[in-house]
């Protein structure tokens, strides 16, 4: 069997996948990626390669994307993490026409061809605004952690609005409205409206069209896809939550099966 | 302080390869220019020359230090009040080294590649204490005239060089000088070839660094650099990736900044390139036998590569550029040119259109030796890279 793999180095987790010759996953894995961007993506890599039971020499093409895919020296090539998100979410839903991408770091919105080819695609500009850093910190500033993000929404009667998505005004906006008594989980879900609000404004700027599939880290908390689907006033792809994260490794490892196939024919596959 | 001392040409083997690709491009973005410094104070003279092509040989026979000049990571505060803004970086930067005392030389020589380069003497001149001449490199390449006028061109050159060093300069000590760059050619063709036959093992910007450093330091300090550090980029435990092959094109007068080039290196093998090449001009070895002017127009003339700014019928440009291509086993093109270059952005259109016909695939862009931020390059640029390998 000829195996591919894909990793995804990004700002906050880095994920493995590996994919068989049916397209099935073989294995994966994530974890934090801290400060060491290649030991990361090496101890991530390895995970996965216990997982799919396989040794390295059993992957034909391994391929590295995210925010630190240079870092991984023994991949075969590196791709953008759009690429890769979009060749993900169309492994997943082949139906997918735009792509959302929320990560800790980054948001991204692309539009893609019947082909999986991105044909536009927007980013945010280069603060964290509109990520799941932004979330993380109001989380912070209000004494939760990262994972009490989804239920902390969940319990919210009355959103309240908050006005920016800025990580770092959010503090005084939080603290603003904590002292005239909104709950916290109000405020959490005021601030996930916020992101979908600006989530929609970068999909549009992209002429969103659908099927859409919304991908990375930030779509794990349950009420960001509900909301977004409200917004687009359409059904909304949404991997399972312990998949939403994989998609651009997934994505990775599958054009990693198109270039192995490319190279077997030419002959060129070591 | 730069330590260029502890690397050349004492005990260069001595020294690992990162660390000397460290040194290097310290010394080479240093604009207080430390090795001509250190030339000056040995109580040696300099030539500086500016970009593309320049017969360093004379300026060598003569125990001068020619030093290329081929812009500055520098704030061109006092040339831009003697150039326009609509003229390219590198000719105020050039300049600016000048103005502002960074660089001390004896004779600065330039040729008329372009408008800006053809009145830089003229303004230089007007500015220091030393003279500045122009280098007449023939406009028809293809005259049966030309070796005649260059040599005779080169004869002027000699004689000016001869008072500068005030003593004169014998065909026997250019013959001596031509075997010096003659090995130095050998040296940066083994270079390339590693480029183009195993690329993982030398990054775009790495080269630039080994190759660059040669127009700062006397020849055969270069050599004995060389000679050290290619064994050991030979034994360099690298990985082969599955990166697209590509030319770069465009750096043969500015220079692209080192991070542009790293850039580039990160999701490309650059297995050919025109940066600096007026250091590879001479593609074979220059004769040291006959008459060693003669020899050295001939070898501009019959044996040199290609650049916009030589018009020689033999040599259109877009072929040359196609056969670049085809001899690395590149697969596709990054097409550049300095901004407000006007030789490089008209050679563009020919370029494309031949790249066009040809099926290869191309990247096009513009660059200032100045410029800070990638971040829109480098994803342009990679999603061409994918564009490709997964067509």
């Amino acid at each position: 069997m000829t195996f591919t793999a894909g990793i995804d180095v990004g700002s906050t987790y880095t994920k493995a996948a590996i994919l068989g010759d049916d397209a099935r996953i073989a294995g994966r894995a994530m974890l934090k990626t801290g400060f060491k961007l290649a030991d990361a993506a090496r101890r991530a890599y390895d995970a996965a390669l216990a997982g799919a039971g396989i040794r390295e020499a059993d992957v034909a093409y391994l391929i590295a994307t995210g925010y630190g895919r240079h870092q991984v020296t023994f991949a075969d090539v590196y791709v953008t993490d759009l690429t890769a998100a979009a060749r993900g979410a169309t492994l997943l839903y082949p139906g997918t026409r735009t792509i959302l991408d929320v990560g800790g770091q980054t948001m991204k919105a692309t539009r893609v061809d019947a082909l999986s080819k991105v044909r536009s695609f927007r980013l945010n500009d280069k603060c964290a605004a509109g990520t799941g850093a932004f979330l993380e910190k109001t989380a912070r500033y209000m004494g939760y952690g990262t994972e009490e993000i989804g239920p902390l929404a969940a319990m919210s009667k009355t959103p309240a609005t908050i006005s920016g998505v800025c990580a770092v005004f959010a503090e005084s906006e939080v603290i603003n409205h904590l002292s005239q008594g909104t709950s916290p989980s109000d405020i959490m879900q005021g601030a996930i409206e916020s992101l979908v609000d600006r989530s929609i404004q970068l999909m549009r700027r992209v002429q969103l069209e659908p099927e859409y599939t919304l991908v990375g880290g930030i779509l794990r908390f349950e009420s960001m896809g509900r909301l977004l689907s409200a917004r687009l006033g359409a059904a909304v792809n949404l991997p399972a939550p312990d998949l939403v994260q994989f998609v651009g490794a997934l994505g990775a490892a599958r054009l990693g099966r198109q270039r192995a196939a490319q190279m077997k024919r030419a002959g060129t596959l070591a | 302080m730069s330590t260029l001392g502890d690397l050349t040409p004492v005990a260069p083997s001595n020294v690992p390869l990162d660390a000397a690709l460290a040194a290097l491009r310290d010394v080479l973005e240093d604009v207080d220019y430390p090795t001509v410094r250190r030339w000056r104070a040995g109580g040696g003279r300099v030539v500086g020359h500016f970009q593309v092509y320049f017969p360093e040989e004379i300026a060598h026979a003569a125990g001068l230090l020619p030093l290329k000049i081929h812009g500055a990571p520098i704030e061109p505060r006092q040339a831009e009040a003697r150039f326009g803004s609509y003229l390219c970086s590198i000719v105020k930067t050039s300049l600016e080294l000048a103005l502002s005392g960074h660089v001390e030389l004896d004779l600065f020589v330039t040729h008329p590649i372009c408008d800006a380069a053809r009145n830089l003497a003229a303004v230089w001149g007007r500015n220091v204490a030393y003279p500045c001449e122009i280098l007449y490199l023939p406009q028809n390449a293809n005259s049966a005239q030309a070796v005649d006028y260059l040599r005779h061109e080169y004869d002027r050159l000699r004689r000016l060089i001869e008072q500068i060093a005030g003593r004169a300069v014998t065909d026997d000590d250019l013959r001596a000088s031509i075997g010096v760059f003659n090995e130095n050619r050998r040296l940066l063709r083994e270079l390339y070839a590693i480029r183009r036959d195993r690329p993982w093992l030398l990054a775009a910007d790495e080269a630039w660094v080994l190759m660059a450093i040669g127009g700062a330091i006397p020849r055969e300090e270069h050599n004995a650099l060389l000679g050290a550090l290619l064994p050991q980029i030979e034994e360099r435990p690298a990985r082969p990736q599955d990166r697209l092959r590509v030319v770069f094109e465009g750096g043969f007068c500015e220079q692209p900044p080192l991070d542009l080039l790293r850039t580039i290196a990160q999701s490309c093998y650059v297995v050919d390139d025109d940066l600096l090449i007026g250091l590879r001009w001479i593609t074979a070895d220059v004769s040291a036998k006959g008459d060693p002017l003669r020899d050295l127009a001939h070898a501009y003339l019959e044996h040199s590569a290609y650049s916009p700014v030589q018009h020689d019928l033999r040599k259109p440009k877009e072929r040359m550029l196609l056969e670049r291509i085809r001899s690395s086993g590149a697969g596709a093109a990054i097409v550049t040119a300095a901004k407000m270059c006007e030789p490089g952005l008209e050679e563009q259109v020919a370029y494309s259109r031949a790249l066009d016909d040809a099926g290869v695939p191309y990247f096009v862009s513009e660059f200032e030796e100045n410029m800070t931020s990638f971040e829109h390059l480098q994803i342009q640029l990679e999603t061409f890279v994918e564009n490709v390998l997964f067509a």
